[in-house]
């Protein structure tokens, strides 16, 4: 079998939309979308419910196919291929661009199955290798000495942050260059939702990460970049700094300073 | 880009050979359709339509005077009478398998003690498990002596042990599809009626029974159509004289069902006979599609809530005349719904006395008799035992799964994973589905006759045995496995997408696993329905005692066996064994079953509360 490539990404660019619309139907839920994501930082979308931004992250990684009547068009461009043409490779796409998802979602198996998963689906069968990849994506979510004696305990058996940490070691197994993370602390207690913060600090190093949030301190927190939707449109982007301190658009700064949505 | 052009086509073979699994059914009921109505036509032919229906005679056995030009078809072979039986037969199991069933669905969903509820319930199960074959043995051994003292002429065979028989038989669905509906009612319909200071008694009767009322319909008629297809129960108590006007409920006659299964044996190949009897089997099917139509239709009211015609039905005349006055007095009432209370006290009584007496009276009678001879020796002479019984039963039971469960659970993972929701296709597929679970068995003997033991050249063989046995568990495997494919969560299955895994192999490495469960039930109940049947196996298998050399080779399972017995009238006592056997393979699976579904729900509890 032949090795799955990687995107090259070129001045640091790792994903760029442009004029892109999305419809569920005869709804349009993102309209005219320009966004530019760079290489090796934590981008965070903000946003009022239902403004699109779960939407828009899973266009990037293609998870929309999965929605009968969802469409899109304009541009995504991953390390400068357009993955919205007809034949993308979405094995090697979403390989390379990882997903963690709102619910913690392990599979119904042992915690190192979990993990193993990815790398058999590509291929993977020694266990030598297997072992190794598990232990590096454990360490690597920080939860390798919480979980090094029971690896082959069910998953389900996990607490939920726990299964949320899991699924990010799973998600890293497989080595992806673009994690997209939904809201992945909102189903979470204050101290796993640390642990998870301090690890995108973390991963940051090595993989760009794009993620949701409802949580203004966490973007803060944590974000390089910070994009502000509403109603399906990107209203403003910029140095999470520079947009918590003096947004230029006045939708935004009422966002901000909660005085509404 | 090689690679990948192999992977698409391996997902697009996977994705068709799904789609062929799930259209599988629709194959089946086009063919039982096609071949049966194939096989009546020389029938309708030589008989001709009108005759055949209303012509009161039935009387085969004179074919041969035809033959001498002495008389004519039309005059030998009427079905009218039959029909007739058929039809007061159901009915009357209708009206009293109706009453007993939803009094006792009343009773276990209102009444029954919490402790007592689930011993209720399986005791119910239990009954709907007993193979025909044995409330038939049950009905000749007990039920018809009773009769015998009720009636006039001293005779217990007729259409009144008929009509118990089939109550017996179609009770457990009634009651337990009732009792499903009568527990989806919302809670708030109870407390709003409390509150009003009606009675319990009173608010179960007046609101929640009529509230439930769609679904206790469909669940008459669910029952009816298991009356009307039943053979092999009633076959041994009707008394096998088809034919005779059914003039009175004390005197033998033969239904549609009982006249197929009691003569398919010695019409003779390429006769009018056989191709009649075909034609019998045609308007049972036609009776089934009728019913299966019907029950559409009562499930599409139910879903518009008071549109369509049938619900015009129920519809009561709104408020007479407003009482203009102004006074009313408030009394207290509830004396029926009491004794209405009373009433399903009774029959759910009557249900476990029925079952436990059934049980008690096998077991006491069959247990001396069996003994490891009797289970696994040989058969000498007219010293018989039940080994090849035993062993027919594994290898019907290992081929259909082995068959049937790739078929089922492929047409259940096109079903649910790649059809697109309410798609005509899907609706299509399940109608047939729906359609191919309520053919009678004795319809598919006959098909599986005329297809697998005459076309197919198999003979009577029990791999022609085998291969209808997959029509008839099929609708229940996909049933239950798509059931349990709809639980999985579709946050796992993107869990495994978002990881780059293809579509096929998200399905059978994350999905199936999780459907496990139902599938193993489908199992159990797939072996449950094979090892008790007998009216679809008898011609297709054969009835024989030997022990099978091959699936090419004669056998019979042990409810064959049963029959054989009693056709033989010599094996009293081992058919009581036998019937004990039988009796202890059901209990076992009901057992299996309900442990298992302990199991699963404990797994799955387990599982919610952690994501809490
Ligand atoms: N599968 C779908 N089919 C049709 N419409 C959808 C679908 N998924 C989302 N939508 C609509 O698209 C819009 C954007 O939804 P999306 O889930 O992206 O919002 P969101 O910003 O992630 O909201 P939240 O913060 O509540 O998660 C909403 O109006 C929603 O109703
Ligand atoms: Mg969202």
């Amino acid at each position: 079998m032949k090795e799955i490539e990687k995107f090259t990404f070129e001045q640091g660019v790792a994903i760029e939309v442009k004029g892109m619309d999305l419809y569920y139907g005869n709804f349009q839920a993102l309209k005219k979308i320009e966004m530019t994501m760079p290489e090796k930082q934590v981008t965070a979308m903000i946003g009022p419910s239902g403004c699109g931004k779960s939407t828009l992250l899973k266009s990037l990684n293609r998870m929309n196919d999965l929605v009968e009547g969802c469409r899109v068009e304009g541009s995504i461009k991953i390390g400068g291929v357009e993955i919205y043409e007809k034949n993308t490779d979405l094995t090697m796409l979403r390989k390379n661009v990882g997903m963690v998802f709102q619910r913690p979602n392990p599979f119904a198996m042992s915690v190192y199955d979990n993990i193993a998963y990815g790398p058999r689906t590509f291929g993977i069968k020694k266990r030598a290798e297997l072992d190794e990849i598990v232990e590096t994506s454990l360490k690597n979510a920080a939860m390798w000495e919480e979980l090094k004696d029971r690896l082959h305990k069910s998953a389900l058996s996990l607490s939920g942050g726990q299964q949320q940490r899991l699924c990010i070691a799973r998600a890293l197994a497989v080595q992806p260059q673009i994690l997209l993370m939904d809201e992945p602390t909102s189903a979470l207690d204050p101290i796993s939702t640390g642990k998870i913060e301090e690890l995108c600090g973390e991963l940051k190093k090595s993989v760009t990460i794009v993620m949701v949030t409802h949580n203004m301190q966490q973007a803060a927190r944590i974000s390089d970049k910070t994009a502000f939707f509403l109603l399906g449109e990107m209203v403003e982007m910029g140095d999470t700094e520079r947009i918590f301190s003096m947004p230029k658009d006045k939708r935004t700064e009422d966002y901000i300073t909660g005085r509404f949505g | 880009m090689k690679a990948k052009a192999k992977k698409t086509t391996l997902e697009g073979a996977a994705k068709w050979t799904f789609a062929v699994c799930a259209a599988f059914s629709v194959f089946a009921v086009f063919a039982i359709v096609f071949f049966i109505l194939y096989r009546s036509i020389p029938a309708f032919q030589k008989i001709g339509v009108f005759e055949f229906l209303f012509g009161e005679t039935w009387a085969p056995h004179w074919e041969d005077k035809v033959l001498e030009g002495k008389t004519e078809y039309a005059s030998i072979f009427g079905v009218s009478n039959i029909v007739q039986t058929s039809l007061i037969v159901t009915a009357g199991a209708a009206v009293l398998g109706g009453l007993i069933g939803v009094f006792t669905a009343v009773f276990t969903a209102y009444y029954c003690p919490k402790k007592l509820k689930g011993f209720f319930e399986q005791t119910v199960n239990l009954l709907s498990g007993i193979p025909s074959i044995i409330v038939g043995f049950f009905g000749v051994t007990v039920l018809v002596p009773i009769v015998e003292k009720l009636s006039p002429q001293g005779e217990g065979m007729g259409m009144l042990s008929a009509v118990l028989v089939l109550a017996i038989m179609i009770t457990p669905t009634i009651a337990s599809l009732s009792k499903n509906s009568l527990e989806a009612v919302p809670k708030e319909y109870l407390e709003g009626a409390l509150g009003l200071g009606a009675t319990k008694d009173q608010a179960v009767f007046s609101v929640l029974l009529p509230a439930a009322k769609s679904g206790i319909f469909s669940s008459l008629i669910l029952g009816i159509g298991r009356a009307v297809g039943e053979t092999m129960a009633v076959s041994f108590v009707i008394g096998g004289a088809s034919g005779k006007a059914p003039d009175s409920f004390f005197k033998p006659v033969g239904s549609l069902t009982t006249t197929i299964a009691g003569e398919l044996g010695e019409a003779s190949f390429g006769s009018v006979h056989l191709s009649a009897l075909t034609a019998i089997g045609f308007i049972l099917l036609l009776f089934v599609l009728a019913i299966n139509l019907v029950l559409t239709l009562v499930k599409r009211g139910g879903n518009r809530e008071k549109t369509g015609w049938f619900a015009k039905l129920f519809r009561r005349k709104k408020l007479k005349e407003t009482n203009a006055s102004g006074k009313h007095s408030y009394r207290r009432g509830g004396a029926v719904q009491t004794a209405l209370r009373f009433v399903s006290y009774f029959f759910a009584a009557l249900v476990v006395f029925t079952i436990l007496y059934l049980i008690v009276d096998i077991v006491v009678k069959g247990l001396p008799y069996i003994s490891a001879h009797f289970l696994f020796g040989a058969t000498k002479g007219a010293n018989v035992t039940i080994s090849a019984g035993l062993v027919t039963t594994l290898m019907v039971v290992g081929m259909t799964l082995l068959i049937s469960l790739p078929l089922g659970i492929g047409g259940a993972i096109y079903l649910n994973e790649y059809a697109k929701k309410d798609s005509k296709f899907v609706k299509v597929v399940r109608l047939f589905i729906d359609t191919l679970s309520g053919v009678p068995s004795i319809v598919f003997g006959l098909f599986g006759m005329i297809f697998f033991c005459q076309i197919c050249a198999l003979g009577y063989s029990v791999l022609a045995g085998s291969f209808t046995m997959v029509l008839i568990v099929l609708p229940t495997i996909i049933r239950s496995t798509e059931e349990s494919l709809k639980e999985v969560p579709q946050s796992v299955r993107e869990g495994a997408l978002a990881l780059g895994a293809s579509k096929v192999r998200t399905i059978f490495t994350v999905v199936l696993p999780s459907a496990i469960p139902g599938i193993i039930t489908s199992i159990v109940l797939s072996v449950g329905r094979i090892v008790g049947e007998s009216a679809a196996l008898i011609y297709t298998s054969g009835a024989v005692v030997e022990m099978p050399t091959g699936y090419l080779s004669q056998g019979s399972t042990l409810s064959v066996f049963m029959y054989y017995f009693q056709c033989e009238g010599l094996h009293m006592n081992e058919m009581y064994a036998t019937a004990t056997v039988l009796i202890a393979i059901v209990l076992a699976l009901n057992i299996l079953i309900a442990l298992l579904d302990r199991a699963f729900k404990k797994k799955t509890n387990g599982k919610d509360k952690k994501k809490v």
